[in-house]
């Protein structure tokens, strides 16, 4: 691997001679008390101090509302459009190691089998630029899933803040063609020890322990009383960088349309209903375990990995309270 | 890389109404070739969509052995199939598929064969019925087991006679008590009780269900007294859908998707999934 060095002064140099050159950057902004990933249109506006972000980066790649196709009537036929690519790369700078994390499991979902056009067609295009964290949270608990606040996974740059500047991790091909097209704000360096600058993330519960206990955990009797508080917003899902389902809807008028694919959650009573009435998950807490045994079983036996990456945003965005940390550790008590 | 949310554009041959609020449409490719690459199996599913309106998920009803079109049945429930059923012959509608597994036919050769089916539930078993007749020195007996509500409520009514008339087909249609006509020929029963009652051999047989959740629970009980194994008794799933190619999630049974791992199934393999369906 090669490293290098961004000195505090060029950090700001490099974001914007990005934009300038026509990439889109995506970053952590602040808006009122809560931070979101947005197009930037200089580093000012760049939030750098920030723990998490309320939203994940997936949208960069798999948007809340996306287009499949659009269409076009012309008497008895119609003519059928792919959505057109994007034309310029888009730097996602600033993400978590949790979302890079995410971003490896997504792409195993979404183009190992039946590969999706659409992801692929984004993420082609997208360059991810991650930063650890310097500190976290009391809802942080990414160790307890495998994932360090250093972790690389899912970056094609990793960003250490030191007190030289931005220690830099050049991870992939991709990351290193952006360097190498933006050589001149970099310096080169030495491997250095990322732990001393990155946070100290406590273990919130032993995953390998977990394996053992969830997979005879359909049938546990406290899944009702656990999700009681929860009335199936579908907040933790929308805000989760690992989710992935979604509905499909058309819009059109009487010259053509879209159809289109939008974010959807099993938190919802309607995902699984059948025309005829009939629901498979017809309670709330039905849909609960089938979140949590998604995220903690279902994945692993389907991929091999779990698709929780320890971001926190389903407990800091749960208006009832929920977390999911807790639930764990209810499932490990038995 | 192919955008596999495009579908093929299709255009009604023939419609046909089956039961009230129930319809059968006969499917050509508008474009010929698509219908030269396309190619699917018994049990196999596809999305039609009405431009505008959205996507409805059903089986391909027609047999693969039937070449140049495909059928499907739908009954009239939301607003996609709403939508179909204003059709006209001569409309468009999308289509994409095939999707998901298919019956072992191959595997079948040999055997005696007992199809039971209940209400709609005949769509999804006619295609691997007149796959297998379409084969028949293939197998050996062939006996099917239809039931509906009532009897304006059987469909594919035409087929029934044809399957009725002919020496190498054994069928019993049955209606609900209170279902039948006074000129009603066939039995009156539910599906489960008719089963008991002509007690086919399960003795190098497979059977093949379909029909509402509450008739295939009354089912199995009868085919695993009469013998059946249950590695020989399949099904068909349903589930709400939305992609077809186990990406949109929703009809994810744990970590069993209905659309790419079923909908075919045998009752071995469906007792080890969650009551999720």
């Amino acid at each position: 691997m090669e490293y290098k060095l961004i000195k505090l002064e060029k950090i700001q140099d490099f974001i914007n001679a990005l934009i300038a050159s026509g990439k889109q950057v995506l970053a952590p902004k602040q808006k009122k008390e809560k931070v979101f990933f947005s197009l930037v249109g200089s580093f000012d506006e760049i939030a750098m101090d920030y723990i998490q972000t309320a939203f994940s980066a997936k949208s960069a790649v798999f948007p809340k509302c996306e287009e499949l196709y659009t269409f076009e009537k012309n008497g008895k036929d119609t003519i059928l459009h792919n959505p057109p690519a994007p034309e310029n790369d888009t730097i996602v700078f600033g993400m978590r190691p949790c979302d890079g994390a995410a971003f490896d499991y997504l792409t195993t979902f979404f183009l190992k089998e039946n590969p999706d056009y659409h992801f692929k067609m984004r993420y082609d295009k997208t360059i991810f630029v991650g930063l650890t964290c310097s500190s976290g949270d009391e809802f942080c608990f990414c160790t307890s899933v495998g994932i360090s606040p250093s972790d690389t996974r899912g970056s094609d740059l990793m960003l250490t803040k030191t007190e030289n500047g931005y220690y830099m991790e050049i991870i992939t091909e991709k990351g290193k063609k952006l360097v190498e097209q933006f050589s001149n704000f970099f310096e080169q360096t030495e491997q250095i020890d990322k732990t001393k600058y990155t946070a100290n993330i406590q273990k919130r519960f032993d995953s390998s322990a977990l394996k053992e206990k969830i997979s005879g955990a359909f049938n546990w009797e406290r899944w009702e009383e656990t999700s009681l508080p929860c009335f199936g917003c579908g907040t933790c899902a929308f805000s989760c960088p690992t989710c992935t389902c979604f509905d499909i809807q058309d819009e059109a008028n009487l010259v053509g349309g879209a159809r289109y694919r939008i974010w959807d959650t099993c938190a919802l009573g309607i995902f699984t209903k059948h025309a005829s009435g009939h629901n498979p998950r017809e309670k709330q807490s039905e849909r609960w375990r089938n979140r949590i045994l998604h995220k903690f079983l279902y994945t692993d036996e389907q991929f091999g990995t779990l698709s929780c990456v320890g971001c926190g945003r389903c407990i800091r965005n749960c208006p009832a309270e929920l977390s999911i940390i807790e639930q764990v550790n209810a499932i490990m008590e038995g | 890389m192919e955008n596999m949310y495009l579908p093929y554009r299709m255009y009604i041959e023939k419609i046909t109404e089956e039961a009230p609020l129930v319809r059968t449409y006969r499917l050509k490719f508008k474009d010929p070739a698509d219908e030269e690459k396309f190619s699917f199996k018994a049990g196999q599913f596809g999305e039609y969509s009405i431009f505008g309106e959205g996507e409805s998920t059903f089986c391909i009803a027609s047999s693969p052995t039937r070449k140049g079109y495909i059928e499907c049945t739908f009954r009239v429930a939301g607003r996609v199939t709403k939508a179909l059923a204003n059709c006209e012959e001569g409309d468009e509608i999308g289509f994409r598929g095939p999707y998901g597994n298919t019956f072992p036919i191959d595997d079948w050769k040999g055997k005696n064969l007992l199809f039971i089916a209940g209400g709609i539930g005949l769509p999804p078993l006619r295609c691997v019925i007149w796959n297998c007749l379409d084969l028949r020195e293939n197998y050996r007996d062939v006996t099917i087991l239809y039931g509906a509500r009532s009897v304006q409520d059987l469909v594919y009514k035409h087929e029934l006679e044809e399957w009725n008339n002919r020496p190498d087909v054994n069928l019993f249609t049955t209606v609900d008590p209170g279902g039948e006509t006074p000129d009603w020929k066939g039995k009156v029963g539910f599906v489960p009780t008719i089963l008991k009652e002509i007690s086919p051999s399960s003795e190098n047989t497979i059977a093949a269900v379909c029909g509402p959740p509450i008739m295939i629970k009354l089912t199995l009980p009868v085919l695993f007294e009469l013998g059946f194994k249950e590695e020989n008794i399949f099904t068909t799933l349903e589930n709400r859908m939305k992609c077809g190619i186990g990406k949109c999630g929703h009809c994810a049974v744990g970590p069993y998707y209905v659309c790419k791992d079923g909908p075919v199934i045998t009752y071995k393999e469906l007792k080890e999934l969650p009551q999720e369906y």
